[in-house]
């Protein structure tokens, strides 16, 4: 039988590495009815093939690369696509998103997805057109950084409109957290899926095509989107619109430091004194020079700096997100923008995400600091808070491996056990993942959302903004009024266990469709009702218009990642907090004296979950519910179903 | 008068939504390699070119057309006439402004009809990049004005914009 559904390409791309060979098989149509696509489908084929005996950096792991029906469709927006994978930095399960224009074109060249096994004897690239793939010879790309081999393959091609997903000299390396690099400056860039790749010596995917894509219902569709997007025009949101378009995320950087939750010398405080240096208005008048978007985006977040002169003179070229102004600014306590721009920069060219490289130098810093690193540790660096041309030097090392960047490669989790002694207490991690730019010590659920997200401290799973930046009418609308007054404080525990049980599953969707997590995240305009919306007309699966359905849909999405983890031995001691976070009250700013309430929000969360509170393993009946029979039956094999009803 | 399609390149974030809207009204299908307007990004100049039919007075594709397949309709719209294009691409190669180009399922030449007087995607341009201007002298000097950037990121002029 023919895949029978519209919105996607039809075809995904089974690649063998190890054998050379190459299968392009139908889209099974389960994939998409039951998990829509990407990360929902993802979880289904890593599930399925890989498990504890994985080695994350062995031909045995599997890259999934993938996008949604919504990619490439003129929903904004949609310019997304993901990879997938069990990941090297943490061992459990690792997903990185990206934007700009990979995704869709993968799609218009034909292929939903991308399945990698094995490992290539020799350096390869896979290049897709037009309903075919082919290895090609990647010798002469190995050792590249990421700009110089999007360039070569482009001219290899004779087309400078090639979209590429390549990894850059980290992930040859092998470094822990190695990214995925998308035209040049935009990255795919948590969790290592760049090591992965490179240790299958893969250098990357590029593609072009013009098989388009054909809609089941395109004016019913075409209705529904102007719906959603009419929703984007409403005055309520018109100041954080134009703010993103203005600022980009930068503005998150004076917005965040107000509330006293910018991670700020390796997490220890939450507030910069300084944070107007590295901040929005700044970059805006000092070295933005244009907006970009990517792919059939309203919103363009985009933007593109240039330091006309100095030590750091550079670009025109991606600027830095909130998330790496964070990471090699405050939390280094480095108020030069211009080496930030530098380091950013630097971190897309080597393929090498930023939060965890900049979180991984806080945390040496730190260490130096405090005497449990010296000069014999770092091969003669003075590691002392701010010290740009230490920092600028350490992003090669780690970038190479030399020195103490061997070690730092590896992140904060495995750098503490190699020295030992009292390290552990400054590396601020969950599941092995460097924390980002969020503290729950001045906003609780924030310390829910690190806990439990299936790829570890990160806000992107789950992070709630409707108290955040207080949106009283969502609040009611989507938790009751009753409940109102207590979500939208920030620092009670209240409720959280229900909101971000709700926020994990509506990204989930949002992560399986593909899109991005603006106008979902924030501003919280697009909810459940979006999809059950579009998806349908989009795609012909007429259950998608049935909201119970979508929201099931959403939840097997969240237990089939969670599912995936426990296999590999995460339960709830490991859905915790790092000392820091969770013991060491808030010493300075707005937001002094806050700690989160962990145990309580979780209690919450595995109950609204339908998952036993003491281990956090899910309940027999809930996966049934969902259609996740297959799991339960592997999970009490493993005695990981939670006891008794 | 005659009209074209000027792209104000200051506006323009490269986001490509034009390209979609354009393949939905002419194809029904989203498929950018067929849009009749074509945005093509510079990577390494941080730059976006978009390239669209300009309605030349004296049409290099036409005189390069060996079938007389491209013509002015009533309108002064150029037209192709699929009944007579063979596809050779000799109008392609003809066109220094990359507006007409070859489609890759029905292999014959496409370019921009200004959708018969409603674009789509002057609609579909959230950034409000695109504009339908008369080709008389103001909006030629309009048109120019809003690639000046592009002159600047190539080299082809000093002025900083």
């Amino acid at each position: 039988m023919t895949f029978p559904y519209k919105g996607y390409a039809g075809h995904y791309l089974d690649v063998d590495l190890t054998k050379g060979k190459i299968h392009k098989r139908e889209m099974e149509k389960e994939w998409a009815r039951l998990y829509l696509g990407g990360a929902g489908v993802a979880a289904k084929i890593l599930w399925d093939s890989t498990g504890p005996d994985t080695e994350p950096l062995s031909p045995d792991n599997v890259v999934v690369v993938g996008t949604g029906p919504l990619t490439g469709s003129m929903f904004s927006p949609s310019g997304r696509m993901m990879f997938a994978a069990k990941g090297p930095l943490t061992g459990v399960w690792a997903e990185s998103h990206v934007g700009g224009f990979f995704g869709p074109e993968m799609k218009y060249a034909g292929f939903d997805f991308v399945v990698i096994h094995g490992r290539s004897p020799k350096p390869v690239y896979l290049f897709l057109r037009d309903g075919h793939a082919e290895l090609l010879d990647a010798s002469d790309l190995w050792g590249r950084e990421t700009d110089v081999t999007t360039q070569m393959i482009r001219e290899e091609h004779k087309d400078p409109a090639v979209e590429t997903a390549v990894i850059g000299t980290a992930g040859e390396n092998l470094v822990s957290y190695a990214s995925v690099i998308v035209d040049v400056y935009r990255a795919a860039g948590r969790c290592g899926i760049g090591a992965v790749l490179g240790s299958k010596n893969v250098k990357g995917i590029a593609c072009r095509g013009s098989l388009g894509l054909e809609v089941h219902d395109m004016d019913k569709y075409l209705e529904a989107n102007a719906e959603e997007m009419a929703k984007l025009s409403d005055p309520l949101w018109t100041a954080s619109l134009a703010s993103l378009r203005k600022y980009g995320t930068t503005d998150l950087i004076a917005i965040i430091n107000e509330i006293g939750r910018l991670p700020t010398k390796n997490h220890w405080t939450g507030f910069y004194e300084q944070a107007d240096d590295i901040g929005p208005e700044i970059i805006a008048e000092k070295y933005r020079t244009t907006q970009e978007a990517c792919h059939g985006c309203a919103i363009g977040c985009k933007y593109i700096y240039k330091v006309k002169e100095g030590t750091f003179a550079g670009g025109p070229a991606g600027g830095p997100e909130y998330e790496t102004l964070m990471a090699f600014g405050s939390n280094c306590l480095n108020n030069d923008v211009e080496s930030i721009f530098h380091m950013g920069t630097r971190c897309d060219l080597i393929g090498m995400d930023t939060i965890s490289c900049g979180k991984t130098i806080g945390f040496a810093m730190e260490l130096w600091e405090k005497g449990i690193l010296t000069e014999k540790d770092t091969d003669g660096l003075d590691l002392s808070w701010g010290n740009v041309d230490s920092m600028v030097k350490l992003v090669e090392m780690i970038g190479k491996r030399e020195g103490i960047g061997d070690m730092l490669s590896k992140g904060v989790r495995k750098a503490a056990e190699i020295i030992g002694g009292d390290a552990w207490k400054y590396a601020v991690h969950v599941k092995g993942l460097e924390a980002s730019g969020q503290d729950p010590r001045a906003h609780q659920s924030i310390g829910l959302t690190y806990a439990t997200n299936v790829r570890g401290a990160d806000h992107l799973r789950s992070i709630s903004c409707i108290e955040e930046l207080g949106y009283p009418e969502i609040a009611s609308a989507r938790f009751g009024a009753e409940k109102a007054d207590e979500v939208l404080d920030i620092m009670s525990p209240k409720h959280k266990g229900e909101i971000i049980k709700d926020m994990e599953d509506l990204y989930a969707l949002v992560d399986s469709a593909v899109i991005c997590k603006y106008s979902t995240m924030w501003p919280p305009i697009y909810y459940y009702d979006t999809f059950v919306n579009v998806i349908s007309p989009l795609t012909g699966m007429t259950e998608w218009s049935d909201m119970k359905y979508v929201k099931q849909a959403a939840e097997r999405i969240s237990h089939l990642r969670r599912a995936y983890n426990h296999r590999l031995g995460i339960t709830r001691k490991q859905e915790n907090l790092p000392q820091r976070l969770l013991k060491e009250p808030m010493p300075t700013g707005p937001a002094k004296g806050g700690l989160p309430d962990l145990d309580e929000m979780l209690d919450e969360y595995y109950d609204f979950r339908g998952c036993d509170r003491e281990t956090g393993f899910p309940k027999r009946e809930k996966l049934q519910e969902l259609g996740l029979d297959y799991v339960a039956d592997d999970l009490a094999k493993r005695k990981m179903l939670a006891r008794g009803k | 008068m005659k009209k074209a399609l000027v792209i104000n390149n200051n506006l323009c974030t490269g986001c490509r939504n034009c390209e979609l809207a354009c393949s939905i009204r002419h194809t029904n299908t989203f498929n950018p390699a067929r849009a009749r307007i074509q945005i093509l990004k510079d990577d390494f100049r941080a730059t976006v070119i978009p390239m669209v039919c300009l309605q030349c007075d004296s049409p290099l594709c036409a005189d390069a057309c060996p079938t007389g397949a491209i013509s002015e309709n009533s309108v002064g719209v150029l037209t192709v006439n699929h009944d007579l294009c063979i596809g050779c691409s000799n109008c392609v190669t003809a066109c220094i402004y990359g507006g007409i180009s070859i489609d890759p399922i029905l292999r014959k030449a496409i370019k921009c009809d200004l959708c018969g007087g409603e674009p789509a995607c002057i609609e579909a341009c959230t950034y409000q990049a695109i504009s339908l201007q008369s080709t008389d002298s103001q909006g030629l000097r309009g048109r120019s004005d809003s690639v000046r950037v592009l002159r600047t990121a190539y080299g082809l002029s000093e002025v900083d914009v």
